[in-house]
């Protein structure tokens, strides 16, 4: 009997934390969508026409992404009701030194831009505006929505990549420029289509998971209370 | 060991952790920071009053806390199982052990018959 309740209390405490890992660390189909988005992304940056309606949907992708994220969270993955996943310690660590990274690169751009416009009657192009909103809303985003290091790294891109575009550049694709900046930067951002392949792969088993956690918690749901 | 004290150990489980309903609440809450009411109400089969009555109770022996607020103007209850309460699972968890350990198991008993 003892190890019958044993088992039990077990059970229920494991697929709680099962349930709860779709609160923060596993996105299941929206990790999958951010690795595809972060792919459009990419390749869309250098590759689609310079047009408006081009332009303003590559700079929707991260809000587009958040949104769907939020909304999957809500009326799929925890449809049963919002249950919150803890946070270990070195998570909380991590987190917080990426939303410091973030705010230190924040601060950083808007001071150097600042410098610059001062040197020119502080004025300031649309598309730097922009520019600046979107730096700062990664640091929201960072904070609030990217949890772990493979969302963190793929939505950084996002919002760097909309930022970029909003002031008339993006990230080069590799081979495709010869200046030695440019060369740099695309080697740096090649890591970013490499990140959303492995949050694709991980997006799909995190949603073959929760197949598996739904049946644990269909034959759990409504056993009788007194056999907890 | 002695029946006494077997039985004084049977009387000395925690009666606020004992009672089935409220075990699987902890047991629950036991497994994330923050769980919403409705999940609770799905996990245990229980009636709102029914489970409302059982959270009460923990609320007041300081084994879980109870938030109320409200989200787009609908009313939304969280829990959490309090270091108190995580602490009372784990004795009640390791006293239970003991106990059936100590009982003599009745089918033994059937077979010597």
């Amino acid at each position: 009997m003892s190890a019958n309740v044993e088992n039990r209390l077990h059970e229920l405490e494991s697929v709680t934390r099962s349930y709860a890992r779709y609160s923060r660390s596993a996105g299941g189909m929206s990790s999958v969508l951010g690795g595809v988005l972060c792919l459009i992304a990419y390749l869309g940056g250098p590759l689609l026409p310079g047009t408006p309606l081009a332009r303003a949907a590559l700079i929707a992708i991260p809000a587009v992404w958040l949104l769907a994220k939020g909304w999957m969270m809500r009326h799929y993955y925890q449809r049963m009701g919002h249950v919150e996943e803890w946070e270990t310690p070195l998570e909380r660590r991590v987190h917080c030194f990426c939303v410091a990274v973030t705010l230190v690169v924040a601060v950083t751009i808007t001071a150097s831009i600042g410098m610059a416009a001062r040197r020119h009657a502080w004025s300031l192009p649309v598309g730097m505006l922009g520019y600046l909103t979107l730096v700062w809303l990664l640091v929201v985003a960072a904070w609030r929505w990217l949890r772990s290091p493979l969302d963190f790294i793929v939505g950084t891109f996002l919002f760097c990549q909309a930022a970029l575009i909003s002031a008339g550049g993006f990230y080069p694709l590799i081979g495709t420029t010869h200046t030695q900046q440019g060369m740099l930067m695309s080697l740096v951002a090649l890591m970013f289509p490499l990140a959303a392949l492995a949050l694709i792969a991980r997006g799909v088993a995190e949603h073959r998971q929760f197949h598996e956690l739904r049946l644990r918690l269909e034959q759990l749901r409504g056993a009788p209370a007194g056999e907890p | 060991m002695s029946t006494p004290s077997r039985l004084g150990e049977v009387m000395a489980l925690d009666r606020l952790v004992h009672e089935p309903a409220r075990l699987l609440i902890l047991a629950v809450l036991s497994g994330a920071k923050e769980v919403e009411f409705g999940f609770l109400e799905q996990m245990s089969g229980l009636s709102k009053g029914n489970l409302s009555s059982h959270m009460s109770k923990l609320e007041a022996g300081g084994l879980i806390e109870v938030r109320k607020s409200f989200r787009d103007k609908r009313p939304l209850t969280e829990l959490c199982i309090t270091p108190a309460g995580r602490r009372a699972l784990a004795a009640y968890r390791q006293q239970l052990a003991a106990v059936m350990q100590e009982l003599p198991d009745p089918a033994a008993s059937t077979k010597r018959r």
